[in-house]
C-alpha cells in the first residue's frame, strides 16, 4: 500500500524498457526490479563498469504491483526492493532466497539499529537499502503555532490547508497511533473505533497525494502535509521555512530492503550488487540523490554536515514502528477510506 | 453483414453476406476486436466471479461476493456520483460545443479548416501535460487567481483547485472536442434550404431550431454524448490531479483494485457493472435515434 515519493518520471521506465529488450542471457547479467526513482543511474553504470555485469533494470511504483508481478510470474528477477512488510509476506510464503553473507562483506557497514527487525529476524533474506519515516512537514511562515502530532495537525484551524498521502493504510496507522494503539493493530473492531476520528480528519484535508506531496507545499497551495521523509528532506533543503516533525503519538518507519527472489538465476550477481551498493562511496551517491535515512554508517561519514543536520533525513529519536503484513484485512481499509472520501 | 435481406432474386451487392474476399478484408478488424475487446472482456467476466488470494492473486473458485460488495451502498453511491459528474460534463459540452460546431460548419470553407485545426491542436500535446497546465492556471498562486485579484473581481486567492468544480472544468476541457467534432460533421451536411423552407412556412428562429435543425443534427449530438458521457464516467486522472483525489469516481476505485488494493476480482466486478451501464446508455441513445 506504500506508494513511493519516487514515482514521478517515466525516464527510468523507458530506460528499463530499452534494456529489457535483450532476452539473450549472457553469463554476466543481473535482472533488477526496483522502485522507480530510487536507484541512481550512475550507481548502476558504476556497478557494470566495475564488474562487467550488465544490469537489466525494471521499475515498479508500489510493493503491491511488485508482488503481483512476482507472483504472476511476469518476469524473472534476480533482485527486488520490497519494503519491510512486503519482505515479511514474501519470506513467509517461501519466495525469497537466503542471502549468503560471505558474499556481502560490506554488510558490516550497516547500523545495527536497522538490522534484525521482526520482519526478518537475523536478516536471512533482506539487506536494508534506505530507511525513512512518515512525518509532518510544516511551512513555519504560515503555521505559527507549534505542531507536535496528528491532533495538532488535523485541528479544524487548518481546514483546507493540508495535504496527506493518498494511502489508506498510512491514514489508518495515524489514527491508530493517535488512539494509543499499535499501528499494526488492524482488525474490524479497531477500524470501527478509529472511523469517526478519520472522518473528522479527512474533512480538513485539501488534497491527497502520494506521488509528490511536496509540490502542493512548495507552490503554496497548502501549509502542512504528512509526507515521506525523503520528500520532507527535499523541502527542508529547498527552503528553511519548512520543518519536518515526527508525530509524538508515533510514526511509521519503513525499511526498504534488497532481497533475492526464490529461484533467481543470477544469485551471485545479485549478491555482488548488494555488496557494491553497501560501499560507503556508492551509498553516499544514493543519499545525495534521494535524501532518505542512510542505514550505512560508513557512508554517513562521507555526508556533509548540512545533509546530516536535515531533520527529515536524520530525525531525532521518536516513537517509530514498522508495518507488518496484514493480508486480507486490507480490503476493510479500502472500504473504510472509500466510504469516508465519498462523504467529503 | 446481415443475411436477412437476401431474396430469391438476389439482393444488391452491398447487402450480400460477405464472401471469402470480404471476410479476408474484415479479418484484421475481427482479430483486433477478438484480441483486444472480446477476450479481455471474457477474462474480466471470469475474474469477477473469482476470489482474491491472500497474496492478491486470483483464486479460481466461484463467488458472488464481488458483486454483492459492488452493489453495497458505498460503492453504488460512488457510481451514481460518477454518473452525475459525467452527465454534468456532457451537458456543459453540449451547451458550449453546439454553438461552436454550428459556427465552424457555417463558416467560410478556408476558415473552416483552420478552425478545425484549432480544435484538434490540443491533441498534439500529452493529455497529462495539459492537465498539469490547468493546475498551474487554477492554483491559488496561479495566473487566473492573480488576474482576477488584480482586476479586483475577487479579494481572496482563488480556491477552485482540488474541488469538484475543478474536476468538472477538467472533464469539460478534456472531452469538449469529442462533442464538437461529431456535431460539426452533421451540421456541415445540413442543407441550408431546409432552414429557408422552415422560415418560409412561418416558423420562428426558435421553432426552426427545435423542429428542423436539432432533429437533423441529432445523430451528431448523440454520437457526441456517447463519446463524452461514457469515458467521463471512468476518468480517473483528472479526479486525482485536479480533484486532489478527494472525490473518488468509479474509475479511481477500479484503478485502485488493480493496483494498490491488489483485488482484481473486485475490480473486475466493478468493471462489468460499468460495462452494463455503457450498454444501457448506448441502447437508450439508439432507441431515441430510431424514433427520430
Amino acid at each position: 500500500m506504500i506508494e513511493h515519493p519516487t514515482m514521478k518520471t517515466t525516464r527510468p521506465l523507458i530506460v528499463a524498457a530499452m534494456l529489457a529488450v535483450a532476452p539473450f542471457a549472457s553469463a554476466k547479467e543481473l535482472n533488477l526490479f526496483a522502485w522507480s526513482e530510487y536507484i541512481p543511474q550512475s550507481v548502476i553504470d558504476g556497478f557494470t563498469e566495475e564488474t562487467g555485469i550488465k544490469v537489466n533494470y525494471e521499475t515498479y511504483d508500489s510493493n503491491e504491483a511488485m508482488i503481483a508481478k512476482l507472483v504472476g510470474g511476469g518476469g524473472e528477477y534476480d533482485l527486488i526492493q520490497p519494503s519491510e512488510y512486503a519482505v515479511e509476506a514474501l519470506a513467509q510464503a517461501g519466495r525469497l532466497e537466503v542471502i549468503d553473507r560471505a558474499n556481502v562483506p560490506n554488510f558490516a557497514n550497516l547500523s545495527p539499529q536497522y538490522l534484525d527487525q521482526p520482519f526478518d529476524a537475523g536478516n536471512k533474506f533482506s539487506v536494508p537499502y534506505m530507511v525513512g519515516t512518515v512525518g509532518i512537514a510544516v511551512n513555519t511562515e504560515k503555521v505559527k503555532e507549534p505542531v507536535a502530532g496528528y491532533a495538532d495537525f488535523f485541528s479544524d484551524k487548518y481546514k483546507g490547508r493540508l495535504v496527506v498521502l493518498d494511502d489508506g493504510r498510512e491514514i489508518v496507522s495515524w489514527a491508530l497511533a493517535a488512539k494509543g494503539r499499535s499501528i499494526n493493530d488492524i482488525t474490524a473492531e479497531t477500524l470501527a473505533e478509529v472511523k469517526p476520528l478519520i472522518a473528522s480528519w479527512l474533512k480538513n484535508v485539501k488534497l491527497f497525494d502520494s506521488a509528490s506531496p511536496k509540490t502542493a507545499l512548495l507552490n503554496g497551495e497548502v501549509d502542512m502535509g504528512i509526507v515521506w521523509s525523503g520528500e520532507g528532506a527535499i523541502l527542508v533543503q529547498e527552503d528553511a521555512k519548512f520543518a519536518y516533525i515526527l508525530p509524538k503519538e508515533g510514526a511509521h518507519m519503513f525499511i526498504d530492503s534488497l532481497c533475492i527472489p526464490k529461484g533467481a538465476k543470477n544469485k551471485a550477481a545479485a549478491e555482488a550488487f548488494i555488496n557494491y551498493i553497501l560501499k560507503p562511496e556508492v551509498s553516499k551517491i544514493i543519499s545525495d540523490e534521494f535524501p532518505y535515512t542512510n542505514p550505512n554508517l560508513e557512508a554517513r561519514k562521507l555526508l556533509t554536515e548540512e545533509q546530516l543536520k536535515n531533520g527529515a533525513s536524520y530525525p531525532a529519536a521518536g516513537k517509530l514502528e514498522t508495518f507488518k503484513e496484514i493480508g486480507e484485512v486490507s480490503s476493510l481499509i479500502d472500504d473504510l477510506i472509500t466510504e469516508l472520501k465519498s462523504d467529503l | 453483414m446481415s443475411t436477412i435481406s437476401i431474396t430469391a432474386s438476389g439482393g444488391s451487392q452491398a447487402r450480400r453476406a460477405p464472401g471469402l474476399m470480404g471476410w479476408l478484408l474484415l479479418m484484421p478488424m475481427v482479430l483486433w476486436l477478438a484480441a483486444f475487446v472480446v477476450i479481455p472482456t471474457l477474462i474480466l467476466l471470469v475474474y469477477s466471479f473469482c476470489e482474491r488470494g491472500s497474496f492478491g492473486e486470483v483464486v479460481y473458485s466461484f463467488t458472488w461476493e464481488n458483486y454483492v460488495r459492488a452493489l453495497d451502498w458505498r460503492y453504488l453511491k460512488i457510481l451514481l456520483m460518477s454518473v452525475w459528474y459525467a452527465a454534468l460534463t456532457t451537458a456543459f459540452c453540449i451547451v458550449i460545443g453546439y454553438p461552436v460546431a454550428w459556427f465552424i460548419a457555417r463558416a467560410d470553407v478556408r476558415l473552416r479548416s483552420k478552425l478545425l485545426l484549432l480544435i484538434m491542436l490540443p491533441f498534439w500535446i500529452s493529455f497529462l501535460l495539459r492537465t498539469y497546465a490547468w493546475i498551474s492556471l487554477l492554483k491559488a498562486e496561479g495566473v487566473v487567481s492573480a488576474f482576477l485579484q488584480s482586476a479586483s473581481l475577487i479579494t481572496e486567492p482563488l480556491s477552485i483547485l482540488y474541488t469538484p468544480t475543478a474536476v468538472i472544468i477538467g472533464l469539460v476541457y478534456a472531452y469538449l472536442p469529442f462533442m464538437i467534432l461529431p456535431i460539426y460533421s452533421s451540421a456541415e451536411k445540413l442543407d441550408e434550404s431546409v432552414i429557408e423552407a422552415s422560415q418560409d412556412l412561418g416558423a420562428g428562429a426558435i421553432r426552426t431550431f427545435f423542429k428542423v435543425i436539432l432533429p437533423l443534427t441529432w445523430p451528431g449530438v448523440s454520437a457526441g454524448v456517447l463519446l463524452v458521457f461514457v469515458p467521463a464516467i471512468g476518468m480517473f486522472a483528472i479526479t486525482d490531479l485536479m480533484g486532489g483525489a478527494r472525490v473518488p469516481m468509479v474509475g479511481n476505485v477500479i484503478q485502485a483494485q488493480f493496483g494498490a488494493a491488489r483485488n482484481w476480482p473486485f475490480g473486475a466486478a466493478l468493471g462489468i457493472c460499468f460495462l452494463i451501464i455503457f450498454v444501457a446508455v448506448y441502447a437508450l441513445l439508439r432507441e431515441r435515434e430510431s424514433k427520430a
